[in-house]
């Protein structure tokens, strides 16, 4: 599935980042944010002393609890609220400054968008605030709509978009203005598996291309196969940080996965891993491996569907 | 929110407020003096409203107000109810001083409808039906003389206070007196007339000779009603006017119907 | 396809004005322009009244009346729904995720209301126009009759009564009014959308302003007391001080009564007005922009 763009990708007006590749996409330094109780309410720190970084191009997760602060980590970097201390900043511009939010895209949790307006007045209009006008706008929006497959409710309302086509609008929103960096919270909280896999095959896709991502999910096997780097908060601050293969890494452990093994080529692998016993090694398990339900999903959908389109050519 | 925004924004407003009421005063007075904007109400008006009529007409709704109360009025005047119709039109002048017709119709309601009314009453002892007659229409010409202190150029007022002289007090100097000043504001040929005619009836010879001029004027600026011609040949002989100075037409036959009578379109031969 | 970044961008300013628009259009707004019409109509050719003024002035007081109820009410709760619906819906970060400023986004906002306000008005005063000219003319027949059937009509009891039925009907004056309508509804709007800045919830906006609109009809009056008379009690004094500097004087834009008396409105009266409204305007716009503009969302 390809992103529609615009092959001469010009660098956005007053960009500092373009020719100097050590600046971040995202850089958080010290951020806390406390939130003052109003009347009889106690203060609350949402995030302390916060620190992370994202590199151009790579797709970072950050995951944690409920309440851990990730949504006041995602909108102190978008500048919807304001830091206590510390800053946060976006291709080396300052989140305060509304222009460095030229270059983000932001799908929020559960995003909502303008009842009123059908899905194509909706891209239009995102458009137009990101600086974006006339006949191509009306274009890319067309293809997004296409690509995100929302083309047959061009003309819907919003009112009568469903949880998941609200989800899928509101990535066709963030990626209008073809930005440089996306920002995706819970993207796909109560999306369908296929509508899942969708959208991490286009996470993937973003990747390839350079587009940087920042995500949180609660999805965590989603997340494992998307990130190249996660971020674990608890309780406002960072606890685990690092690439995703080296966390989840059980360092110890190695893993073969053989196809058409023989009874006897388990049994001689069986004694030559009983030869290592001196070293410490062990056989923890051997057995066939197990599918996820998401895959077997998809698979019988995917089989579902070939069936169908063959009975409709007979 | 930030206490350094709050307080920001509390000095901006504070700023708008202290700057905007002079100006406010300024803007107002100048509204009032170009009759845009009525005087305040007062708390007599809110008494006599009712709190919700007073909360419109306080939101800018006075003339729609107004046109209630008159819808009330007017059924009181089909019911015969003076006193109410009374009441009813000091409210509704107060809260519309500058609507002529409210002014006009209050009087007529007064000085012709009422008093009428009184004067034929047979429920009421002669000697008092005079009396409330008499009452009536000097309440007509109250409301009259009200209105014409909120409209001093008002040459319909005028004029109907003309009528009210005319017809109820049967004043004819008071009457010329009032056709003449509605004749200054608004410059209709029937006022002219009208002055002419009352003050041709007047004893004293310089309000007669007075009269002559005004009815050769009009008759030079074409008016050739039969009550024209007819008093003009009148004061032709009166006064000895030569005859190559007279005008050729001869005496004219009387007619009742003749409309030249007649203050204006407004009024029948009773003066309503 | 990129987009630049502007400091200042009309384009996102009707932008989102257009999206303001266009969603209380859908909202069904026109069914009370409906309802207007069908009012106008009922009021100029059912209601029997003794005299031609009276009818005229009735159907215009109707009208007005309606007139200033739409736009109060539109900028009162149209305006009380714009900033917290945005925010309860979350929409508001969507739109402040791209690069809008904030300031334009009240700008935005504002504009559209006021556009949908000025329309509905237009559209309201072209329909009262159609009908008080069609009545003003019926009624001017219907005296003539009158008249000659009594034998009093004559070329001079013509142009009086012509006179009279004009002064009562279409007039240059009456767009005037409307424009005054105007003006307070935009006064009314702002201030609207100042406390929706920091206001809780939309009925709490909507109750505010509503209060704010019953203050600013009596602020004369505060003011009254506070030039012209002698108030002995120290806490009279200071209420009717607040009350002066605080609220915004809407009588002010009440020339609808007179003007359908047939007053003239000079420019200069129009200028001095619209100056007023422009700075409560511009003024509650800078208020609301410093509350909303480091509002945690």
């Amino acid at each position: 599935m390809a992103v529609p763009t615009d092959p001469s990708r010009d660098a956005a007006e007053g960009d500092r980042s373009v020719d100097s590749p050590a600046v971040p996409a995202v850089e958080v330094d010290g951020l806390t944010k406390v939130f003052k109780g109003g009347l009889g309410k106690r203060r609350f720190t949402a995030v302390r002393d916060l620190s992370l970084r994202v590199e151009p191009g790579e797709v970072y997760g950050l995951i944690g609890p409920n309440g851990c602060g990730k949504s006041t980590t995602m909108k102190a970097i978008l500048g919807l609220l304001t830091p206590t201390e510390g800053r946060t900043s976006i291709f080396g511009r300052s989140s305060k400054e509304v222009a460095s939010r030229q270059a983000v895209g932001f799908l929020p949790e559960n995003p909502y968008f303008y009842k009123h307006l059908n899905g194509l007045e909706t891209l239009v209009f995102y458009g137009q605030l990101c600086g974006l006008s006339g006949a191509a706008l009306k274009a890319r929006a067309m293809d997004l709509l296409k690509m995100t497959g929302l083309e047959d409710a061009a003309d819907r309302r919003g009112g009568g978009f469903s949880k998941g086509m609200l989800q899928r609008l509101g990535l066709a929103q963030a990626l209008v203005h073809e930005p440089r960096l996306l920002v995706l919270d819970e993207p796909t909280a109560g999306v369908d598996p296929i509508g899942s896999r969708k959208i991490r095959d286009l996470i993937l896709e973003f990747r390839e291309r350079g587009i940087t991502v920042l995500v949180t999910s609660h999805l965590l096997e989603q997340l494992q196969e998307v990130c190249d780097r996660i971020g674990i908060m608890a309780h406002g601050k960072m606890v685990r940080e690092g690439r995703l293969s080296d966390l989840i890494a059980v360092e110890d452990q190695t893993e073969l996965i053989i196809e058409n093994a023989s009874d006897a080529m388990l049994e001689e692998l069986k004694a030559v891993i009983a030869k290592g016993a001196a070293s410490g090694a062990r056989l923890i398990r051997a057995g066939n491996p197990r599918t996820t339900l998401e895959r077997l999903f998809l698979e019988a959908s995917e089989k579902a569907n070939a069936d169908e389109g063959k009975g409709v050519e007979s | 929110m930030k206490l350094k925004r709050i307080v920001q924004a509390a000095l901006v407003l504070l700023f708008l407020g202290v700057a905007k009421v002079p100006l406010e005063e300024r803007v107002t007075e100048r509204l009032r003096a170009e009759n845009l904007l009525s005087p305040p109400l007062t708390l007599e008006v809110r008494e006599n409203v009712g709190q919700m009529s007073f909360a419109a007409a306080l939101g800018g709704l006075r003339s729609l107000v107004a046109s209630i109360v008159y819808l009330e009025a007017y059924t009181a005047f089909e019911n015969s109810e003076w006193a109410k119709v009374d009441s009813l039109f000091q409210l509704i002048t107060r809260l519309q001083p500058r609507m002529v017709s409210y002014w006009e119709q209050a009087a007529a309601h007064m000085a012709y409808d009422a008093a009428a009314y009184y004067l034929k009453s047979e429920e009421i002892e002669p000697a008092v039906r005079g009396r409330l007659f008499q009452e009536h229409v000097d309440r007509g010409i109250a409301f009259l003389e009200e209105g014409l202190t909120y409209l001093p150029d008002s040459a319909r007022l005028w004029a109907r206070l003309g009528d009210v002289y005319k017809y109820r007090v049967k004043s004819p100097k008071k009457a010329a007196e009032a056709y003449w000043k509605a004749f200054e504001c608004g410059r209709q040929p029937f006022l002219q007339r009208a002055t002419a005619y009352e003050l041709s009836v007047l004893p004293d010879e310089e309000d007669q000779r007075r009269a002559y001029e005004l009815l050769k004027i009009r008759y030079g600026e074409g008016d050739r009603y039969p009550t024209v011609i007819a008093k003009i040949k009148q004061f032709e002989e009166k006064f000895g006017v030569p005859l190559a100075v007279r005008i050729p037409e001869a005496m004219p036959q009387r007619s009742d119907a003749d409309p030249g009578m007649n203050a204006g379109p407004n009024v029948d031969v009773e003066g309503r | 396809m990129k987009g630049s970044y502007a400091r200042f961008s009309l384009r996102r300013i009707l932008a989102l004005a257009s999206a303001t628009l266009t969603q209380l259009i859908r909202m069904r707004i026109l069914v009370f322009l409906l309802i207007f019409s069908a009012i106008v109509v009922g009021v100029g050719f059912v209601f029997p009244l003794p005299t031609p003024e009276q009818q005229l002035k009735l159907l215009k007081d109707v009208s007005f009346g309606a007139l200033q109820f739409f736009s109060v009410a539109m900028a009162v709760v149209a305006t009380a729904l714009l900033l917290p619906r945005d925010l309860e819906d979350r929409t508001l970060y969507t739109i402040l995720a791209k690069p809008v400023p904030r300031h334009e986004y009240l700008l935005g906002k504002l504009l559209g209301l006021l556009a949908l306000i000025g329309g509905g008005l237009i559209v309201m005063d072209l329909i009262l126009c159609g009908v008080l000219y069609v009545r003003q003319e019926m009624v001017f027949q219907e005296f003539i009759a009158a008249l000659r059937s009594e034998g009093l009509e004559t070329p001079e009891s013509t142009a009086e009564v012509r006179l009279m039925v004009d002064q009562q009907g279409l007039s240059w004056t009456l767009h005037a009014g409307v424009f005054a309508v105007f003006l307070k509804a935009a006064v009314i709007s702002s201030l609207a959308l100042m406390i929706s800045t920091f206001a809780s919830s939309t009925l709490f906006t909507v109750v505010c302003t509503f209060c704010a609109v019953i203050i600013g009809h009596g602020q004369q009056l505060a003011r009254e007391f506070f030039f012209h008379r002698h108030l002995d009690g120290i806490w009279e004094k200071a209420a009717s001080t607040v009350f002066a500097i605080l609220a915004p004087d809407l009588q002010m834009f009440d020339i609808v009564d007179n003007v359908i008396n047939g007053e003239a409105v000079p420019s200069g009266a129009m200028l001095s007005m619209t100056g007023m409204g422009a700075m409560y305007v511009v003024g509650y716009l800078i208020v609301a922009h410093l509350l909303f503009v480091e509002k945690e969302l």
